[in-house]
């Protein structure tokens, strides 16, 4: 047999359904808008982290530079903190790379009467090699070898880009504390409804000798079911949208090139707990008022 | 007045004054119920007869002067404590104040829930209350269905099924017909019999005037005048 207070806790789901239904609807909507966005923020993020793991420093070599003083050179690159590999690129590859590359156009390099590109070392950087000042540094470093001529790095690529990761970072904690403060107070007042709708109820328990712990063990045990209940059917609905539009994206689309993936079963048993909390929060908040003798 | 000392007294009120703004609900009242006491409270309307109910299970707070009840300070009560003094009482209401979303059964289980009682316990006494109340039959109907009469029959079953030391009732026949009135009030008569302290609000006179017990009619928040017999009041 249930314990008294889940007991009361269940009869009291019975008895108001419908203010129960529309709690566990906010939290469930406040939910998915939460995870939702979370779910684009680690998609965004990890899209990103690839772009920045490419990143490459391209040394273009002196022209007098030889055979032997190249692979002096390509060693003590090498060497070098934050350099994973370095790869000798030929200026007979780069041009004919970039002949490739320019495909239809080739017509474009008919003028040229010699390969007007130099020998460069391709340096790729370590995974974990990642803050840009460090890389500014890695290439001053190279650029201040002997018979590097120049170090090419998208420098000014690197520098707007981590500003817009900075701001997207900034943003979605922003987002996620103001979902999170919205969710409390909408989660709260719904529960003060529900209250509001039970002050007879609660009145009479008083009157009768109910005390706080009385009333209290099973309102808390509905705000927190409420807010399993709610963030499991908001989980739930993300979860669903999540596969419908994976069917949906045809092969051919931009989102079909990433490994778009759901978040993370340690992120959503902690965006479950969160909102069990937050259920437990917002019935503390109303509780308060309602619970003077 | 020897034998009145050495009654066991449930409730004291000494010189107890209730204000409410500038308005006196209650002017120095004393008044002393024993253990075994049956007690009408009567007066006209605006006397003073249901905060003198409230005021004893802490429904409102005193202005000035003390009450006792069964030996405990209520000026010492804390907020705590208050829903142990409360349990002290079995209280009815002219408006019954059953909770429309819980069965009859499940109105008059609070009580004994709030107490702590097992369930198992809780089944037997119940239907054993409502069956002494003449309602066993109507236990899994929700209030709003009952007529005025039965309302109050299980207003006063919630009442009596912990056996409370008091019973205090504010106007409990004053919505019902001579019938349904007089039945509630030999429920009380029963209660009292098995040793509840009972104060009874009402200005019905004849209520009153047909059956025995202490009076004490309240004019203007003060005792007008204070009795054992009914006829007293005329």
């Amino acid at each position: 047999m249930m314990p008294l207070p889940v007991q009361r806790a269940v009869r009291d789901y019975r008895n108001h359904k419908y203010l129960h239904g529309l709690c566990a609807l906010t939290i469930a909507l406040s939910v998915f808008i939460v995870s939702a966005f979370s779910l684009f923020y680690l998609n965004a993020t990890e899209v990103l982290d690839a772009w920045r793991k490419g990143i490459r420093i391209i040394a273009y070599l002196s022209a007098e530079t030889t055979d032997a003083d190249r692979k002096t050179l390509t060693a003590a690159t090498a060497q070098l903190e934050g350099v994973a590999h370095v790869a000798f690129v030929s200026r007979d590859a780069a041009f004919a790379e970039l002949r490739l590359k320019l495909g239809d156009q080739t017509s474009l390099l008919a003028g040229l009467s010699d390969n007007p590109l130099p020998d460069a070392l391709e340096i790729r950087l370590s995974d974990d090699y990642h803050n840009l000042e460090d890389i500014d540094k890695l290439a001053d470093r190279i650029r201040s070898l002997e018979y590097v001529d120049d170090v090419e790095y998208a420098q000014k690529w690197l520098h707007r880009f981590k500003g817009v990761y900075n701001l997207f970072q900034i943003t979605g904690f922003v987002l996620v504390a103001v979902f999170f403060m919205a969710t409390l107070m909408i989660t709260a007042n719904t529960i003060r409804l529900i209250m509001y709708a039970r002050r007879q109820e609660i009145e009479i328990m008083r009157i009768v000798g109910a005390d706080d712990v009385f009333i209290k063990y099973p309102l808390y045990i509905q705000s927190v079911v409420l807010g399993f209940v709610g963030a499991a059917a908001g989980l739930a609905c993300l979860f669903l949208a999540y596969i419908l539009t994976l069917a949906n994206v045809g092969s051919s689309s931009v989102v079909s090139m990433f490994d778009i993936r759901f978040i993370p079963p340690a992120l959503v048993l902690g965006i479950i707990v969160c909102s069990m909390i937050i259920g437990w929060l917002g019935c503390w908040f109303s509780i308060r008022k309602f619970l003077r003798f | 007045m020897r034998e009145e000392k050495n009654k066991e007294m449930m409730i004291r009120l000494f010189r107890v004054s209730k204000h409410y703004g500038k308005k006196s609900a209650l002017i120095d009242l004393t008044v002393d119920v024993a253990a075994d006491d049956f007690v009408f409270v009567t007066g006209p309307s605006g006397a003073g007869k249901s905060t003198m109910i409230k005021l004893l299970y802490m429904g409102e707070a005193i202005s000035s002067g003390s009450i006792l009840v069964d030996g405990v300070n209520l000026a010492r009560v804390s907020r705590k404590q208050v829903p142990l003094l409360r349990r002290k009482f079995g209280i009815i209401f002219q408006d019954f104040k059953l909770i429309p979303t819980r069965t009859v059964f499940d109105n008059v289980a609070l009580v004994l829930e709030v107490a702590g009682v097992r369930s198992r316990e809780i089944q037997t006494r119940v239907m054993e209350v409502l069956d002494q109340v003449g309602i066993a039959d109507r236990s899994g109907e929700y209030p709003q269905i009952l007529s005025g009469g039965e309302q109050q029959r299980v207003a006063v079953a919630r009442a009596i099924i912990a056996n409370p030391k008091i019973i205090v009732a504010d106007e409990p026949t004053g919505s019902l017909d001579p019938d349904s009135a007089a039945r509630i009030f030999s429920l009380l008569q029963t209660a009292h019999a098995k040793g509840a302290a009972v104060i009874i609000a009402t200005h019905d006179r004849e209520l009153i005037a047909s059956h025995d017990g202490r009076v004490i009619r309240l004019e203007d928040g003060r005792i007008a005048k204070s009795s054992s017999e009914p006829d007293m009041l005329q």
